[in-house]
């Protein structure tokens, strides 16, 4: 496990916005009501379809993530990584589901289990799972969900989703995620690429270009969607997070979103301002997995287009992409102030989530 | 500032516009609901002809959020001029830009003397 060498960390409140659980079949299944239960536990039929790419890299990397199950998980990684307040989720993203009544059985299932193993007896901050296949459905329980303190937004895979996660059907979902004062959270997975992008996902001979490319694709066509949709303009007091894709596509977006939108403004009529004052009045980007450029002053640059009211810290864990604390924070420490940096690590997602701490 | 004369009211039908040269410069003016307006040929974009792209409408759009529904409506018809470059929308009456806040084309006064079109620079 990574120890960190900075002392000022110790000193430092840092708000982890993306930390998954890792829910085995059989444990969700206990949450789970027949004939989907059975399904899960007794049928050759795998459940949980994925791209298979091999995210293990053949084994060259410890494997963090099937044993990260429980509560006690959470705490040791909270010791090693110095994060304060984990932001979890089950991660499972529910959009792949050909079944519209085993997604919504799905969605239910893992906030349950969310709230008898995670949040009733511990001190953790969650996001509540929502499945968009009957939106009527999601925004019912976004609505049980909300009444639950320690949940601070709704989490939304964006991968499988169709349509595009903009589309007015989806407007019940976010309409019930402003109402109960809750952002809506999009996370982008490697491993479902084949999902919406299948010709790639055959053409395609190794993950390098898959995870290279999964995460922000999946992020853009959401982004795309929800601003060309109008959901921001129609729904103004509602936040929304994009985690998993890095941050070097938010400011290439929000640029290219001005001039197309410049160019078919009567397209999109429901906007009353630039797509970029959208995203920056009403998005925010977690860091994670943050690029690598080969000059720092690049990063730099790239943090300051962004700037600290978007930006917040996000480490994955404990999934094989993760990134450390210090990742982000050399930047922060060697480049901006504490005022900036204090922001990233814990105002901005505080803003973001609405958070009592 | 100097005053040209530019047209007759009778060379320039409503909803029709004339291109000018003033001063060197490409100066179109409009004839809408009898009302005359002069801009320069330059959009705020990239500096294309503005003022020789297509007349048209445009549209807006407004949420209901209880019935979550949208309502677009086609409006200003007649009175939307796109550049013909990119397409980006001016309001001809303002002048205005649709497409980028705080933008406008470049207007002149214009104002009609013995059936004389005179816009000043």
């Amino acid at each position: 496990m990574a120890q960190t060498s900075s002392h000022a960390l110790a000193d430092t409140t840092v708000i982890d916005t993306d930390v998954h659980i890792t829910v085995e079949e059989e444990t969700i299944a206990e949450y789970l009501d027949e004939p989907y239960r059975s399904s899960i536990l007794d049928s050759p039929h795998p459940v949980f379809p994925s791209s298979s790419w091999d995210q293990r890299m053949g084994g060259k990397i410890d494997d963090h993530f099937s044993t990260f199950t429980g509560p006690a998980d959470i705490r040791q990684f909270q010791s090693d990584f110095n994060i304060d307040y984990p932001i979890i989720n089950t991660f499972e993203p529910l959009g792949k589901f050909s079944q519209p009544d085993l997604a919504m059985s799905l969605m239910r299932a893992y906030n349950d289990l969310l709230m008898d193993r995670f949040l009733d007896d511990y001190d953790f901050l969650g996001l509540a799972a929502v499945a968009t296949q009957k939106p009527a459905e999601a925004a019912e329980e976004i609505d049980r969900m909300g009444d639950e303190d320690q949940i601070v937004g709704i989490y939304l895979g964006t991968s499988g989703e169709y349509p595009p996660l903009g589309d007015p059907s989806n407007d019940p979902i976010y309409k019930a995620a402003e109402d109960n004062g809750l952002p809506v959270v999009f996370h982008g997975n490697g491993d479902e690429f084949m999902f919406d992008f299948p010709h790639h996902n055959k053409g395609f001979n190794n993950y390098f270009e898959v995870q290279t490319l999964g995460h922000p694709w999946q992020q853009m066509a959401t982004m795309s969607s929800l601003i060309g949709e109008g959901v921001p303009a129609k729904f103004p007091d509602l936040d929304f997070v994009f985690l998993e894709a890095g941050i070097g596509w938010v400011p290439y977006m929000m640029h290219r979103m001005n001039k197309i939108y410049r160019m078919r403004r009567s397209e999109v009529p429901l906007l009353e301002k630039s797509p970029e004052e959208y995203v920056r009045d009403q998005f925010y980007i977690g860091s994670q997995p943050l690029g690598e450029p080969n000059g720092a002053e690049d990063m730099k640059r790239m943090i300051e287009t962004l700037g600290a009211d978007l930006l917040m810290f996000a480490t994955d864990y404990p999934h094989w992409d993760f990134d450390h604390l210090e990742e982000l924070d050399k930047y922060l420490q060697h480049y901006f102030s504490e005022e900036e940096r204090q922001k990233i690590l814990y105002e901005t997602p505080v803003e973001a989530f609405n958070l009592d701490l | 500032m100097s005053e040209h004369t530019v047209s007759t009211v009778d060379e320039i039908q409503d909803g029709e516009r004339k291109l000018v040269e003033v001063e060197g410069r490409e100066i179109a003016i409009f004839r809408l609901d009898g009302e005359f307006y002069a801009y320069t040929n330059w959009c705020a974009h990239q500096g294309g002809p503005a003022c020789e792209g297509s007349v048209t409408g445009t549209r807006n759009a407004e949420f209901d959020r209880e019935e979550l529904e949208t309502d677009l409506e086609w409006c200003k018809e007649d009175e939307i001029l796109n550049c013909p470059w990119h397409g980006w929308e001016y309001d001809i009456p303002s002048g205005d830009c649709l497409s980028r806040d705080g933008t406008k084309l470049p207007g002149h006064p214009v104002k009609v003397e013995e059936q004389e079109i005179i816009v000043s620079l």
